[in-house]
């Protein structure tokens, strides 16, 4: 899944920074033998409790030829293995009440399992005997080929966004592999080998390469007891090629059009080069993408739909190990001709860079970031995947409780700086799908 | 991604719980009711400091008439601000301070509800007290929410999946009140006049057609002063609206309607007949049913036309509940060549209800994944709100939620036979195609008598 874009759901997403009532110490952790590292965190609110096993691997890893092998491989680990033959990976696990989905991006694949805490021994199971032996049946990845390209068609045709974002990826990057769409092109779907999977699997399906949550209503020792037996001895592996590539600087603004015929309006998306998860601007940036997109008193929703030019705003940036984009992006009112919106839209975002935002705006988002908190913590599925993007993308799960103060501190010349430094013409792409070119 | 999720005919019956985990209790709630008749729920809870607020109106598409999409504006337009409070004010109050606010009418219930931290209750409720009770439906900022919904109305058809359940319902009640549009049309909504909403909220926002709903993290004898000081004093004019005979589901043959969309690029469609009410005394083994057919990643439909046969990224089967009927559907989706492959292997697989039956394996399967995955459903103080508002609303007593357990572990493989007999529409399938009728047409005939639509026409019926 590359697109978590909706407001509402980006309430969730971007406030994935701390916790409030929880504390650091109440996390535990172990690293087995062969690197792959366990996070714990006891939780009895429900008789439940999940497993997110995060693979450093996305599409960022691929080029052409393979792809979207990355999220192929995400379908493949649902296929058969040694213990498990086809099927019985989720049949098994839906007869001890558990269920499962999983989702790729440029930068990891995510393996989420929910199931009652009683089931844990099954999962452990499950999970250790895919990445162990898993097997690549022929047969299999022909189906799955058909899976996988129904998926990219159903994206395509229901939604405008995912459509202009594909091709607005392949312009705004040059040499870097985030230009990949991570569902992968038409013709490579169609064309891997099974030579292309095996070596897939066995350079980046290594537990050095994983790191695993595990929130619920479980006991720590009884959980490292189970990741021992399950996950101990399967054997290390070097470590997956770097990425070489580095982006060169954008020297300036770059420009696409889609056409779609059925459009009734046109969609217009701008996105700004950021840097990586882990930049010490990233809280800035944050606050800046909250205060621009998020609620109906945020910039372009009052620059924007208050004034009947656009029916929605939203925005989207994902936590990413290399320099990425901050998507923004409106959907016109019927008859707005896109360069109208553009302007306003660009008028708009400009206007922070040049005059600056107010201690009461910026409040309101510091507000909305702490309720963001607790509406997170609410679930054992918001602290599992909170646990796993700080663990994986920011140096440690332990900076999710060091965010609250980070954000704190933060001013509004903090916000002003950021928008001068990212939100430029010359680190833009501009992108419009409507029906039809003029 | 492995799995979309299942696309969801109303969004009030896809909250339903269905089943019940043995360890698992529904937290502990009071009811009260005010003189004015406002039934009021309360439950308490403290892991976080968030309190949950609805109010629940009984009133919605049902009671559209011929002004399809009134109920929708008018739960939507409650936000517009209050006799007191301007729009601009009542976002300010609610943005600032991290919290939720949204509105909205469905079939039969309309709703208000918001979400904000426990220090901002003597901030925040007497505001969504005023907004429930005193709305003041600006003229120029209903205007505007209305032109965004008539746009958001062409945008939604630019997505079959976001408008085959519209025309499913439509094709299925015809001209009853269940199949109304809550969305309303283009035509229909344009229409409406800030009157019409008015006389719509005071004809059914009234305490003796609402409950309130609160759920979190507060003092009970506090928050019942505060209740009972807000809502107090909301008055009840003349006799109270009464529920009509919204009608039932048409299936004396077997149709299809093929929505045209001229640049599809897939076929959407959906098939089925008649269903359930959301209190019918089967709804919780019927959950159990649904699992098997269509309701999880190794259901019948999904291991078939996704696993075994790569025809589609994901199928699956539900059971579309309202307070007096329901419906049944099969959904999925597949590439234009596969139309016909992928419609005759969903009727084959579904027919195995009747020539194959479920076995006691595959059937506790389905009981042990439907009791593990409840707990998660009513997790949070947002998800029980919505749960008791369902109840008051579908007139489902505690008796359903309470007795999950037990309905589900005494299913057996007899029982399941009489409910698939009893329950699932096996003859005169209806059938909803979306995609691209120059290619479908042909197809089409072989399923039922077909009637043509274009996507880009008025409304959801022919």
């Amino acid at each position: 899944m590359k697109l978590k874009f909706l407001a509402a759901m980006l309430a969730y997403t971007a406030a994935a920074y701390a916790q409030a009532a929880l504390t650091a110490d109440q996390v535990k952790t172990f690293t087995l033998n062969n690197g792959m590292k366990f996070i714990v965190l006891e939780s009895s609110s429900i008789p439940n409790a999940n497993m997110y096993t995060f693979y450093k691997v996305g599409s960022r890893n691929e080029a052409p030829g393979i792809t979207g092998l990355s999220h192929f491989f995400e379908h493949m680990m649902f296929n058969g293995s040694k213990n498990y033959g086809p099927k019985m990976f989720d049949r098994t696990m839906e007869a001890n009440g558990g269920a499962n989905n999983a989702y790729t991006n440029s930068d990891v694949t995510v393996y989420q399992d929910w199931f009652p805490a009683s089931s844990l021994e099954t999962i452990f199971k499950l999970e250790g005997d895919r990445i162990a032996h898993l097997s690549i049946d022929p047969k299999m990845v022909d189906s799955e080929r058909g899976v996988v390209l129904s998926e990219r068609s159903t994206g395509l045709e229901n939604s405008n966004v995912r459509m202009l974002m594909q091709d607005l990826d392949s312009v705004a990057y040059v040499a870097h592999p985030y230009a990949i769409p991570t569902i992968g092109w038409e013709s490579d779907i169609k064309a891997w080998t099974q030579k292309d999977l095996e070596n897939y699997f066995h350079t980046y399906y290594a537990p050095n390469n994983a790191v695993s949550v595990i929130v619920g209503d479980v006991k720590v020792d009884k959980v490292k007891a189970l990741a021992t037996k399950y996950f101990g001895s399967i054997p290390k592996r070097a470590a997956p090629p770097a990425v070489r590539t580095v982006e060169p600087e954008q020297k300036g603004e770059r420009r696409l059009f889609v056409a779609k015929p059925s459009a009734t309006s046109a969609n217009l998306m701008v996105a700004y080069k950021v840097p990586e998860a882990g930049s010490a601007d990233n809280y800035a940036l944050d606050v800046l993408q909250a205060l621009l997109t998020e609620g109906k008193t945020s910039r372009l929703y009052k620059a924007l739909v208050e004034t009947q030019l656009a029916t929605s705003v939203g925005s989207h940036s994902t936590d990413g190990f290399d320099p990425g984009l901050l998507y923004m992006f409106s959907v016109a009112a019927a008859g707005v001709e896109p360069a109208k919106l553009e302007k306003a839209m660009l008028e708009a975002i400009d206007k922070v860079a040049n005059d600056g935002v107010s201690d009461e705006e910026l409040q309101k988002v510091k507000n909305a970031k702490l309720l963001g908190i607790y509406r997170m913590q609410e679930t054992i599925n918001g602290k599992a995947q909170m646990l796993g993007n700080y663990e994986v993308f920011y140096g440690g799960y332990q900076k999710a409780f060091d965010a609250p103060a980070a954000y704190e501190k933060l001013t509004t010349a903090d916000i002003q700086a950021v928008a001068a430094k990212y939100l430029k013409k010359s680190q833009r792409t501009v992108g419009v799908l409507a029906a039809k070119e003029d | 991604m492995k799995k979309l999720f299942s696309i969801a005919l109303t969004g009030a019956a896809a909250v339903a719980a269905s089943a019940h985990a043995a360890e698992f209790k529904l937290p502990a709630f009071e009811t009260a009711k005010l003189s004015n008749g406002l039934t009021v729920y309360m439950m308490e809870r403290h892991d976080v400091p968030l309190v949950a607020v609805r109010a629940v109106v009984k009133a919605g598409a049902v009671n559209d008439g011929k002004q399809a999409g009134l109920a929708n504006l008018t739960g939507d337009g409650v936000l517009l601000g209050s006799a007191k409070h301007s729009k601009a004010q009542i976002d300010q109050a609610f943005d600032f301070r991290g919290a939720v606010l949204a509105g909205g009418g469905g079939s039969e219930q309309s709703t208000v509800a918001a979400n904000f931290a426990r220090k901002d209750t003597d901030t925040l409720l007497p505001l969504f007290a005023e907004l429930v009770q005193e709305p003041s439906f600006d003229a120029a900022e209903l205007d505007k929410l209305r032109s965004r919904k008539v746009n958001g109305l062409k945008q939604a058809k630019e997505s079959p999946r976001q408008v085959v359940g519209t025309y499913y319902r439509a094709m299925l009640f015809g001209n009853a009140a269940y199949g109304n549009p809550a969305s309303g049309t283009v035509n229909s909504l344009t229409a409406l006049k800030q009157e019409d909403v008015k006389a719509f909220h005071h004809r059914y926002f009234r305490p003796d057609n609402a409950a309130l709903v609160v759920v979190g993290d507060f003092d009970p004898a506090e928050m019942r002063k505060k209740v009972e000081a807000l809502f107090g004093q909301w008055k009840a004019e003349g006799p109270a609206p009464q529920r009509a005979d919204y009608g039932k589901v048409q299936a004396d043959k077997a149709r299809v309607w093929v929505v045209n969309k001229s640049d599809a690029i897939e076929t959407t469609f959906m098939i089925g007949g008649p269903g359930i009410a959301r209190n019918d005394p089967d709804y919780v083994p019927l959950q159990v049913l649904n699992t098997v057919l269509g309701g999880r990643f190794t259901s019948w439909l999904n291991d078939e036309l996704r696993v075994n046969s790569g025809l589609t990224y994901g199928a699956n089967s539900s059971f579309s509940t309202l307070s007096q009927s329901g419906s049944f559907g099969i959904s999925s989706f597949t590439a234009l060549p596969k139309t016909e492959a992928a419609l005759d292997l969903a009727l084959k697989t579904y027919d195995r209800l009747w020539s194959k039956g479920i076995d006691k394996a595959t059937l506790d399967s389905a009981k042990a994944y439907v009791k593990g995955q409840f707990p998660p459903r009513f997790e949070t103080s947002e998800q029980l709100a919505s749960l008791l508002g369902d109840m008051y609303a579908n007139d489902v007593s505690r008796g359903q939620i309470d007795n999950f357990m037990k309905d589900v572990d005494s299913l057996t493989p007899e029982r399941a036979k009489q409910l698939v007999e009893k329950h699932f529409p096996r003859k005169n399938l209806q059938m909803v195609l979306v995609g691209k009728a120059a290619e479908i047409s042909k197809i089409a005939a072989k399923y039922g008598e077909v009637t043509n639509l274009e996507i880009t026409a008025d409304g959801f019926q022919p």
